[in-house]
């Protein structure tokens, strides 16, 4: 079996890194401030996955801008990286996937734009597209959004999971809006109920605080990633122990060694000259 | 040392050339006979459909271009993920296409022999179980990790196997190889220092 | 060797705080709280002692029967919605107005009132206010302990004078985020509480009684115990009834009372959603820090710790980076309001660190002890 992912989301908005709270944007800093306290280089060990969302308002995001910071990012991260946010033709997926992207992410596309999905689909495989789903808790029930979390849409839940799986994609990556950035650990509650007889890969997001919660995710059988957006929590070298928390509790995750800059950065043209 | 990424119109091309600049070699993305050939080594990668695959390499001559310089010419070429998959016979998606040929397997959607509860498209790290000795896998320890992202595998091939993963208790092909020829199912440009140093042995052959 | 300053074991409190006391783990009083909290308080019991005291006042007199005082900010907005929605009573919201607001403060506090709620805005003399604020700057490294006294004086007298029975306070600072846990088993703050904890025995030395007269200075003056007693006035904290949790007031007051956060974060810590309604606050934190050793991010990481939002070990790295946060971005703002020069602002800084835990490097206070 595939071993199981630790995931760290990046929330782009205009040149910033975002730190989301129920949907509302904090401004944390830029790519130098990632730099600077992330150790981007180094942290891209600690983590099976990237994923990158531009969080920008519809009608602002530029996708150019935000290409380039994408090219930076993934310039020394060596492991696979989703991108997504606005996605709406085979042009923006193009540029996205030039710039440094592995793997798209769609959102409201899988609603609205079903047409687009299926010819990603058909071009890139579906092991390349993920939808990303933002749910949260109303009257009882388990309601979509889309478009930023601005729109409610007719289906419920499981009903939408459904939808997207029978559209192909290949993994879900699925938020709870009321958990996002509360520090209180997952909704499986809700995911225990919405994932039955789910065959598709499930990478889970939203409320995760500190590495118990990413043990609590990761160890429900259905999850095969956990993510965070948390830009404050797991600053320094929060994912390192994120990851060697996970391992001593026995979690089955990639190893690898840290300590790449010394041996092969450059080796073949030292080695030449 | 030059190396040359086929240019198809398919594949991570960014990743990849990150990856071998980092490693420090002069990169160049390319479909022109004389620049492949002027290169050190070759790269084919390969993300999506093997039909639309093989219809692109074709509409730029590639299939004989690469036959030439990797049969004849024996030039060391890496193929990744779907590039690995393209030196088959052929690919039974969607029917069945063509492939380059230079091994007599084919490529099989994975859920025909899978249980049914295992979900593919197969994404994540696995590790793999090295099961022939390959200059790829110098200095990298046995059962180390890789990124893996496909629904379709290698079949119908056994002595060129080098390396594979197993889920549950099914046998997954990870690499080939064949004189100058390699290809991993894998993504070594994704597999974090295990990847790297596969790329450096490839390359350093 | 000889620390000057530690930290909890749990939630990296500073062990220079006023009154905070530690148990044999290290841990500080608000976080063995916590965990009587959890194990040993009936907080059914006490919920119901709020019913009865609810029960007694409820429509009491002509018109309000509670206070609350309220910023525009989540835990005012909190126990105001509790108060109404919940319990069924009808609260006045007070504000005492503060200087140098802050525009997304103003918004909030628009934004509360208007999610419905009646509000008196009580704006004392603000050069009064002033002269007890540049009093506690100078003589204690206090420079918002007058506006904090008119929370506590100019409140109860208007209780008084509208015959409105109870007063609701938010939390006790002592108890829930560290000092002396004496008051934990009470709802009251008395007058000498108010004094003494959130005053820190300033009040008689700033009271300008040498520039004001007694009339003038009415409000900034706490009505005497028979008063109190006579109309019967109680000053009672929140969290002594309910468990204080200020993340799910946040979210209540997210959700009810239109509260906006603030998109660049605030300066000095990580969260954005806290304290945004006076520039003043950074001040007053800013000295709060040298003098102590702690500023916002150390606060924050304490309420997120202690919720189990956070590790200890996570909050360390938060401090590191934002604790020490000189507010030069107010600056100008700051000397215009103290009525001082550069030089005379600093030197009251300068009089104020704590120089057994700081030592001043190119003009600036710089922590001599490593933060863990």
């Amino acid at each position: 079996m595939a071993k199981k992912r630790l995931i760290f989301t990046l929330l782009y908005k205009n040149g910033n890194y975002m730190l989301s709270r129920n949907f509302r944007l904090q401004k944390v800093g830029n790519l130098e401030w990632l730099n600077k306290h992330y150790n981007f280089q180094n942290i891209a060990f600690s983590i099976d996955e990237l994923i990158v969302l531009n969080v920008e308002d519809p009608e602002k995001r530029d996708l150019v801008e935000f290409s380039k910071d994408l090219r930076s990012l993934s310039k020394f991260c060596f492991i696979p990286i989703a991108v997504g946010g606005g996605i709406n033709s085979m042009d923006d997926a193009n540029l996205l996937l030039h710039s440094g992207a592995d793997k798209l992410v769609l959102n409201t596309a899988f609603y609205s734009n079903k047409k687009l999905i299926k010819e990603l689909i058909q071009h890139y495989g579906k092991q390349n597209i993920v939808s990303s789903i933002d749910f949260k808790r109303l009257d009882g029930e388990n309601i979509v959004l889309v478009n930023n979390g601005l729109t409610r849409i007719e289906f419920s839940l499981k009903e939408h999971i459904d939808s997207v799986c029978e559209l192909g994609a290949g993994e879900i990556y699925l938020n709870s809006i009321d958990k996002d950035g509360t520090g209180q650990g997952y909704e499986l509650d809700i995911f225990d109920e919405v994932t039955l007889n789910l065959n598709t890969s499930l990478i889970c997001a939203g409320g995760a605080g500190k590495y118990e919660h990413f043990l609590e995710g990761i160890n429900k059988s259905y999850i095969d990633g956990v993510a965070t957006a948390n830009l404050f929590n797991f600053l320094g070298n929060g994912l390192q122990k994120s990851r060697e928390f996970l391992i001593d509790n026995k979690v089955n995750m990639a190893k690898w060694h840290n300590r790449l800059e010394h041996e092969l950065k450059n080796i073949l043209r030292i080695n030449n000259e | 040392m030059l190396v040359s990424i086929v240019d198809y119109g398919m594949g991570n091309i960014l990743s990849i050339t990150n990856a071998l600049e980092y490693l420090g070699v002069d990169v160049i993305l390319t479909y022109k006979e004389t620049e492949l050939r002027n290169s050190d080594k070759i790269i084919l990668p390969g993300v999506g459909s093997f039909r639309v695959a093989m219809q692109n390499l074709k509409e730029r001559k590639l299939d004989v271009i690469l036959n030439e310089l990797v049969m004849k010419e024996h030039k060391d070429i890496l193929g990744i993920c779907l590039g690995m998959q393209l030196f088959a016979s052929g690919s039974d998606e969607d029917g069945f296409s063509e492939g380059l040929g230079w091994f007599s397997s084919v490529v099989k959607n994975m859920s025909d022999k899978l249980d049914d509860n295992v979900k593919v498209p197969h994404i994540g790290f696995e590790s793999i179980e090295t099961t022939k000795k390959s200059i790829l896998y110098k200095d990298i320890r046995n059962h180390s990790d890789f990124y893996f992202v496909h629904s379709f595998s290698m079949e119908n091939i056994y002595d060129e196997i080098t390396s594979t993963y197993n889920i549950g208790n099914t046998s997954i092909v990870a690499s080939i190889e064949k004189d100058n020829i390699f290809g991993v199912q894998f993504h070594p440009e994704k597999s974090q220092d295990n990847g790297l140093r596969l790329l450096k042995n490839f390359l350093q052959k | 060797m000889d620390k000057k300053i530690f930290r909890c074991k749990n939630c990296l409190n500073v062990s220079t705080r006023d009154r905070v006391e530690f148990d044999e783990r290290g841990f500080c009083n608000a976080c063995q709280w916590v965990e009587e909290k959890k194990k040993k308080v009936d907080w059914k019991s006490r919920w119901n002692e709020l019913e009865e005291i609810c029960e007694q006042h409820r429509g009491q007199g002509d018109g309000f029967d509670c206070i609350v005082p309220v910023s525009g900010g989540k835990d005012g907005s909190y126990v105001s919605y509790m108060l109404k929605h919940k319990l069924g009573m009808n609260p006045l919201a007070v504000t005492i107005r503060v200087p140098l607001s802050d525009p997304l403060g103003d918004e909030n506090l628009t934004n509360f009132i208007d999610s419905g709620y009646s509000h008196v805005l009580l704006s004392p003399n603000m050069e009064i206010m002033r002269e007890m604020n540049i009093n506690g700057f100078k003589k204690f490294g206090r420079p918002m302990v007058g506006w904090q006294t008119f929370v506590h004086s100019a409140i109860r007298r208007l209780a008084i004078q509208y015959k409105i029975p109870l007063i609701f306070f938010g939390e006790n600072g002592d108890v829930e985020y560290g000092g002396s846990s004496e008051s934990k088993n009470t709802p009251l703050v008395d007058v000498s509480f108010s004094k003494n904890t959130y005053l820190s025995g300033t009040y008689d030395e700033i009271l300008p009684i040498d520039k004001f007269s007694e009339k003038e200075i009415f409000w900034a003056t706490f009505p005497s115990e028979e008063e109190i007693e006579k109309h019967e006035v109680k000053y009672l904290h929140w969290s002594y009834f309910e468990n204080w949790d200020p993340y799910e007031h946040y979210l209540v007051a997210k959700e009810h009372c239109g509260l906006l956060e603030k998109e660049n974060g605030n300066d000095g810590t990580y969260t954005n959603f806290a304290q945004t309604d006076s520039v003043l606050y950074s001040l007053h934190t800013y000295l709060m820090y040298i003098k102590l050793g702690f500023n916002r991010c150390t606060q924050d990481c304490g309420i997120d710790i202690r919720r189990g939002a956070m590790t200890r070990e996570q909050g360390l790295q938060l401090v590191r980076i934002y604790d020490n946060h000189y507010p030069s971005e107010f600056m100008g703002e700051f000397l215009k309001y103290y009525k001082m020069t550069q030089d005379e602002f600093d030197l009251i800084i300068d009089r104020h660190a704590n120089k057994d835990i700081f030592e001043k490097i190119n003009s600036r206070w710089m922590p001599k002890y490593e933060i863990e």
